[in-house]
């Protein structure tokens, strides 16, 4: 991105001020979002979310792995986020390794809820096969292909198809085990196991330029903002996690008051959501 | 006659480590009556009692060491010092941060590396407190080691890494003072240790400046109602307020100690 002037800058931020962004959308407009399902064949689940010219794909695959000590009676899921270079030139080799790790744990904490699993989008002992010995490992990976701002919403949105799209397969267990040995699993190939991805939450981002907040800034608008706040909230209007992404401190009557407009905003973005990834997955059928 | 050695000979008291096989399942908290008795019989509105001294490392420009209970961390501030050759200039000034743990800090041995992310959220917790116009050109090093993890980490090393860079005599808008609030079940304990930690449903973690009354760092997990969290926000609040000037306490005793 090149560099702005100082009244490119003026512009941005005054437009912010008068609810007249630079691409004419009000301050909470989201960005046309379009969503494709089923884009890796060799995944057990995939997404590409395009938001403007931001554009991320995720993936979904699924392997079986033995469960940890401290929590035999669940699965595990881990995320991670890798920014590729076609979307910066300065993401090549580590450059964008600052950037991806913010934005993996960003991920983890808004998705996976507390320690002891409660409040997270997925649910970990739906993923566990023999408790204590067998159990699916979820390795989620997000790829940033071109980046215009926003990366977290999207790339949280991109998560949630995944999801939706993501098969697991069916695991008969050999009957007859020795209770120390490694039960014999056999992976079918036919039946597969749906999620459930009513329950993940939505991710939004509000930056703050001025005094107002606005929702899906472009990469420029984010160049002007003083802090933003990433929240991420489910259906029931709960909030699933919540992150400050750096920048000048913030009054707490400001925090809630994001809190109150993310939900607001969330809402439009989880229907339209959820009528993308349906319309996508019928797509996906027909063809 | 010599007389018979007593059969009863008393055992020495020997070291006996922590049984390996103690694999307590974590309790499940279904309904709202919850009988958690904290380990160290605190209330669950009550912070461990907080222990700093500044000046704990003599080659730094400024250091500071904080003792909360079991959680032991030790910050040193080194700057403001010229930034590298190959780094652009900035007119204002640059803050580098980086948070280790030594491989005995965790009860299983170098699980330390868990947390990666504490050194950019602390880096995140401290950018919005230092006047960073003041010193440009230069960059200001903030190096924290946590020596002994007991639960509630990361408040504890930015609180200690304010109390560093006061004692560096970096340019501030206030100090940073943080506190992180555990939710099991319904109910809110402040200041959780490393068990209740494993055991939580959420948590928030919460750096702001008490005197500006701003928020600096805001970390969220698990699964809140607004007014919930509403209520775990102002805990964390008055409790920073208090931790603020405990702080500024031991700053004032240092200073004090240094002009007799």
């Amino acid at each position: 991105m090149v560099g702005l002037s100082e009244g490119e800058q003026e512009f941005i931020k005054g437009g912010i001020a008068q609810d007249l962004r630079s691409d004419g959308r009000k301050r909470y407009t989201y960005r046309p979002i379009y969503v494709e399902t089923g884009v890796i064949p060799q995944a057990n689940g995939s997404a590409r979310v395009r938001m403007g010219s931001t554009d991320v794909i995720a993936s979904v695959k699924a392997e079986l792995g033995r469960p940890s000590a401290m929590q035999p009676d669940k699965g595990k899921v881990a995320i991670f986020v890798d920014c590729s270079p076609t979307a910066e030139p300065t993401f090549e080799g580590r450059g964008g390794e600052e950037l991806s790790a913010e934005l993996s744990s960003a991920l983890q904490h808004c998705l996976l809820g507390g320690k002891s699993g409660a409040g997270a989008g997925i649910d970990l002992s739906s993923l566990v096969v023999v408790e204590g010995k067998v159990c699916w490992d979820l390795y989620i990976d997000g790829l940033v292909i071109s980046s215009d701002g926003n990366l977290l919403d999207a790339l949280g949105a991109a998560i949630k198809a995944a999801l939706s799209n993501t098969g697991i397969p069916s695991v008969h267990v050999a009957a007859e085990a020795a209770s120390d040995e490694q039960p014999e699993v056999d992976i079918s190939d036919e039946e597969f196991l749906q999620f459930d991805t009513s329950g993940v939450p939505v991710i939004t981002t509000l930056t703050k330029v001025g005094k107002h907040y606005i929702v899906d800034a472009t990469l420029e608008e984010e160049s002007q903002m003083s802090s933003a706040v990433s929240i991420s909230i489910n259906r029931q209007g709960h909030i699933c996690g919540m992150i400050k992404r750096g920048g000048v401190g913030l009054d707490p009557s400001v925090i809630l008051d994001m809190i109150s407009v993310a939900n607001f905003v969330s809402r439009q973005l989880m229907d339209k959501l959820d009528s993308e990834i349906a319309a996508a997955d019928a797509d996906e059928d027909e063809s | 006659m010599a007389a018979k050695p007593s059969t009863t000979t008393t055992a020495k008291a020997t070291y006996s480590p922590i049984d390996p096989t103690r694999k307590t399942r974590p309790p499940i908290f279904s309904g709202s009556d919850v009988d958690w008795l904290r380990p160290d019989s605190r209330g669950f509105h009550q912070c461990r009692p907080a222990f700093f001294r500044t000046g704990a490392v003599n080659s730094a420009s400024g250091s500071a060491y904080a003792e909360f209970g079991n959680t032991k961390v030790i910050v040193s501030v080194f700057g403001p010092r010229e930034s590298k050759k190959a780094m652009m200039y900035s007119n204002i000034g640059r803050l580098n941060c980086n948070v280790s743990y030594t491989t005995f800090a965790t009860p299983v041995r170098g699980q330390g590396s868990d947390h990666k992310d504490f050194s950019s959220m602390l880096h995140k917790a401290l950018e919005g407190a230092i006047i960073l116009e003041t010193f440009p050109k230069t960059t200001v090093d903030v190096f924290a080691l946590v020596l002994e993890s007991g639960g509630s980490d990361l408040p504890v090393v930015i609180s200690c890494a304010s109390v560093a860079l006061a004692d560096a005599g970096i340019m501030m808008y206030d100090l940073v003072a943080s506190v992180s609030v555990s939710c099991l079940g319904k109910n809110l304990l402040i200041d959780p240790v490393l068990e209740e930690e494993s055991y939580q449903d959420g948590s928030l973690m919460i750096a702001c400046m008490p005197s500006r009354y701003e928020v600096t760092q805001l970390t969220v997990t698990g699964e809140w109602s607004t007014p919930h969290f509403n209520e775990a926000m102002q805990f964390c609040l008055d409790a920073s307020a208090k931790l603020g000037k405990i702080m500024r306490s031991c700053l004032k005793e240092a200073a004090s100690d240094e002009q007799e």
